[in-house]
């Protein structure tokens, strides 16, 4: 025991004379198992760390070049025409060309991993520093692949290449310890500017691993879970970010005919397809309670799927917290309670469906019964089931789901109301499909330049006659958007922040290369 | 030694019909399991990966075909001693597993040998003492551990030693920042301690009180009243003849009790950030990843089966009776 005690304390001087500069320590998850090689998935928020992308999005969500100097669509939206920066280089030194570029997509196509390259047919090296992506379609959404796809070097480009990247972005890799930590140092070569940390660690493991961390004086960064996020440790403040990381209540939009889906599993909801219950479920629902209630305060109402972001459109809500509105469309639509058991009822049809959730998930049962609670006040009963996800999937074309979603792409828009994607994997489970909005979405996608579609998604929410978003057919009630806490180190100024997409850690570190420590060493 | 030999002979027979029924057992379990694989890892991107793409992950991973037909070519690579690609961590099964199984053998292996060390000189000091203050303590002290869920024992330790006293770290293998190469021997072990601590105190507590147990059985023989009444003091005679004869029972235990050892370690792992093999089990069980869990199975397999002929061989090397029968 004694040999023990004495290695402990050789150990605790020889630590004490640490590195120079202080390093950053972050502990926020998002270890890619698989490695960081950005055509099987690397880097979907956008910052591949090792990686730069042709296009990124500031704080504002808008686009800008990273890579790219200057892109732009043919007239009839297929070709995607990009010019490269020229000073750009590899963190091995050698220079960023178009041959790259085109490699990196190309592979990517056929890599079968996490990069979605729908309706992208080939990109070709035009110069040096032009490059040509050609789609099968148009497909404006398009501009998201451009500003999450880190460019890999062709030449050195292999299958070890997960676990030793080298690319443009502003670090590199000192060392991965797989399943324990990820030691960076900024890229010599990057052409984005000095990177203040001389050294970045990103820690891994459990969350309770990243709060002992935090507890400890070790990490400067740390993912919180919500319920603990507002007693930081000593020399830590507590950060809460906006996000889109939304959850709502989805409807069948069909009548119950019998109908089943390819699957099996029964299509169709007499109660819900009623365009009335819908708008009156939105209308009825306290959204502020409900953050309260559920979220404990952290997190804001939620109208429809990309809150605050450009292709949102605020005016496709209603005012929620109304109760006299909701009755006062229930009865317009012949919904009243004859027999006064407190449930309203049109033609013999009680106004009585489930709210099912993910059992495990006890953010989405605390909405569910929220939600239930506040519908009853208006005649409505809703009764909430916790199920598997395995049975949800059985269910939700057929019953209330509260679903969760929330993405830096509007083709997530696209996906979750167009009728195209009714019933296709986890999108539309509904089955909604309004010619009108599947135009509008298809005008979207067609537009030549992204500014020029914002319109349009937000025309699919709602153009003054109809929309997916509860003024039109009230096809979801969106009841909240989260927000995703950290604890951070009180002398880090990390600038202004994105509003974040579902999924709490790793996006916070998108603009991490502009972070600086502010108190003297 | 002569019976030694029939003794493995019987156990490789053992292994062999074990290991085909073991891994088709595995198979079916991981391909009934609810969790899609390709949902798994597409996680958080549902919204961004389409029908299209999803075909084309399966099709990648081989899971377009049915279930007997990718068994089959599982076992076929098996044979020539290729395990397959893991799915979650995109590298050869072999590679995940020999690259990880060293950091979990050396909390297996250090939690083992203390627990033993522990448990045994825990279980004869309470037996010597049978009835007084110092059994009534560590039977208190064992039966609480017994029932004591092993990652409460780990967060109350980090608790402790990490967050209040500030002696320990409180996760990882390493000081963050740090790579391998400037990691310290000293600073190895100071992360080794709370882990090995949390695996060896769940593993304790059943040899502490079945330790005891036997030694008492063997103080009240006639043989143990013989020493006593020639002289020696019930210490003498528990640490002395009394040691011997609950020793191999002991080691017996402990031994067979290698799985328990190896499924603590999974938790131990998680809690601790340990990037040992137990961390990547749960990864390949919430991914669904089939190749890599038939390939940890198999080496737990084979890891409990030794853990158990070593058990049997240290039985018969301690009690000379055992030997007799067997020959």
């Amino acid at each position: 025991m004694t040999k023990l005690t004495a290695a402990v304390l050789c150990a605790a001087v020889f630590l004490s004379a640490p590195l120079s500069a202080r390093p950053l320590v972050l502990a926020v998850g998002g270890e890619p198992d698989g490695g960081f090689d950005p055509l099987t998935g690397w880097g979907r928020y956008g910052n591949p760390l090792f990686q730069s992308t042709l296009l990124k999005r500031d704080a504002d969500l808008t686009l800008e070049g990273d890579l790219a100097t200057d892109w732009g669509l043919s007239e009839d939206g297929l070709i995607w025409s990009v010019t490269l920066r020229e000073d750009a280089r590899f963190s091995d030194g050698a220079p960023v060309t178009a041959e790259d570029v085109a490699f990196t997509f190309n592979t990517a196509r056929d890599a079968g991993g996490l990069v979605d390259l729908q309706d992208f047919v080939a990109a070709r090296a035009t110069g040096p520093f032009t490059v040509d992506l050609e789609l099968s379609a148009p497909r404006i959404s398009f501009a998201s692949r451009l500003a999450t796809l880190g460019i890999v070097p062709a030449k050195s480009y292999g299958p070890g290449y997960a676990r030793e990247p080298i690319g443009s972005g502003p670090f590199r890799m000192v060392e991965w310890q797989e399943g324990a930590q990820l030691v960076v140092e900024p890229n010599p070569y990057w052409h984005g500017g000095e990177v203040p940390f001389e050294r970045v660690s990103f820690v891994f493991g459990s969350e309770d691993a990243g709060l002992a961390l935090a507890r400890t004086g070790v990490a400067d960064v740390v993912a919180v879970p919500a319920s603990q996020a507002d007693a930081p440790p000593e020399g830590m403040r507590a950060l809460h970010i906006e996000t889109v990381d939304n959850r709502g209540l989805m409807f069948p939009m069909r009548p119950d005919t019998g109908e089943r889906s390819a699957g099996g599993a029964p299509i169709g909801n007499d109660v819900t397809a009623d365009r009335a219950i819908r708008v009156a479920v939105n209308q009825a629902l306290d959204r502020d309670a409900l953050v309260a209630l559920a979220l404990g305060g952290h997190g804001r109402p939620a109208t429809g799927p990309a809150d605050g972001l450009p292709w949102d459109n605020p005016d496709a809500g209603l005012a929620g917290n109304d109760p006299d509105a909701a009755r006062a469309t229930l009865e317009a639509a012949g919904w009243v309670d004859a027999d006064g058991d407190g449930t309203r009822e049109k033609d013999g049809l009680p106004a009585r469906f489930a709210i099912v959730y993910p059992s495990s998930d006890s953010t989405r049962q605390a909405l569910a019964l929220g939600a239930a609670q506040q519908l009853r006040g208006i005649g409505i009963t809703a009764e909430p089931a916790g199920r598997s996800w395995d049975e949800i999937g059985a269910m939700m074309h057929s019953n209330v789901v509260v679903f969760g979603w929330g993405a830096h792409d509007p083709s997530e828009v696209y996906n979750l109301y167009h009728g195209r994607f009714a019933a296709i994997d986890d999108f539309n489970p509904g089955y909604y499909d309004n010619p009108a909005v599947n135009a509008h979405l298809e005008a979207a996608e067609s537009a030549n330049d992204f500014a020029a579609s914002l319109p349009h998604w937000r025309a699919a929410a709602w153009d003054g006659e109809t929309g997916f978003g509860p003024r039109g057919d009230a096809a979801w009630a969106w009841m909240v958007n989260l927000e995703h806490s950290y604890w951070v180190s009180e002398c880090l100024d990390m600038g202004p922040m994105q509003i974040h997409p579902h999924g709490h850690g790793f996006p916070i570190t998108h603009d991490l290369p502009g972070w600086r420590w502010t108190c003297a060493e | 030694m002569n019976w030694l030999r029939p003794l493995l002979l019987g156990r490789l027979l053992r292994l062999a019909w074990l290991l085909p029924l073991a891994t088709i057992g595995l198979f079916t379990l991981v391909s009934l399991a609810p969790i899609d694989p390709v949902q798994a890892y597409i996680g958080d991107l549902s919204a961004l990966v389409g029908p299209e793409q999803r075909a084309a992950i399966a099709a990648t991973w081989g899971l377009d075909q049915p279930a007997p037909e990718r068994f089959l070519s599982w076992l076929g690579g098996a044979m020539t001693g290729d395990l397959g690609r893991s799915l979650t961590y995109g590298v050869p099964v072999a590679e995940v597993i020999e690259r990880r199984l060293p950091a979990s053998l050396a909390l297996i292996g250090i939690a083992f040998v203390l627990s033993f060390v522990l448990g045994t000189a825990l279980g004869i000091a309470a037996a010597a003492s049978r009835g007084g203050r110092v059994d009534r303590l560590i039977r208190f002290v064992a039966v609480t551990l017994s029932v004591s869920p092993g990652f409460w024992i780990a967060l109350l330790l980090i608790a402790v030693f990490a967050v209040g006293l500030g002696w320990l770290p409180a996760c990882c293998a390493a000081p963050p920042g740090l790579t391998a190469a400037e990691t310290g021997m000293g600073d190895r072990l100071r992360h080794l301690v709370l882990p090995v601590a949390t695996l060896s105190l769940v593993g304790t507590a059943p040899l502490v009180l079945h330790t005891r147990q036997r030694l008492l059985g063997f103080l009240e023989s006639p043989a143990a009243l013989h020493l006593r009444a020639h002289g020696l003091s019930w210490r003498r005679v528990a640490f002395g003849a009394g040691l011997r004869h609950a020793l191999g029972p002991a080691l017996a235990l402990h031994l067979a009790g290698a799985g328990e050892l190896f499924g603590g370690s999974v938790l131990a792992e998680t809690i601790f950030a340990w990037p040992g093999l137990g961390q990547a089990t749960v990864r390949a069980a919430t991914g669904a990843d089939a190749p890599l869990l038939m390939g940890i199975g198999l080496a737990t397999l084979l890891f409990v089966f030794c853990g158990n002929l070593l058990a049997d061989v240290a039985a018969q090397l301690v009690d000379p009776r055992l030997r007799r029968t067997t020959a």
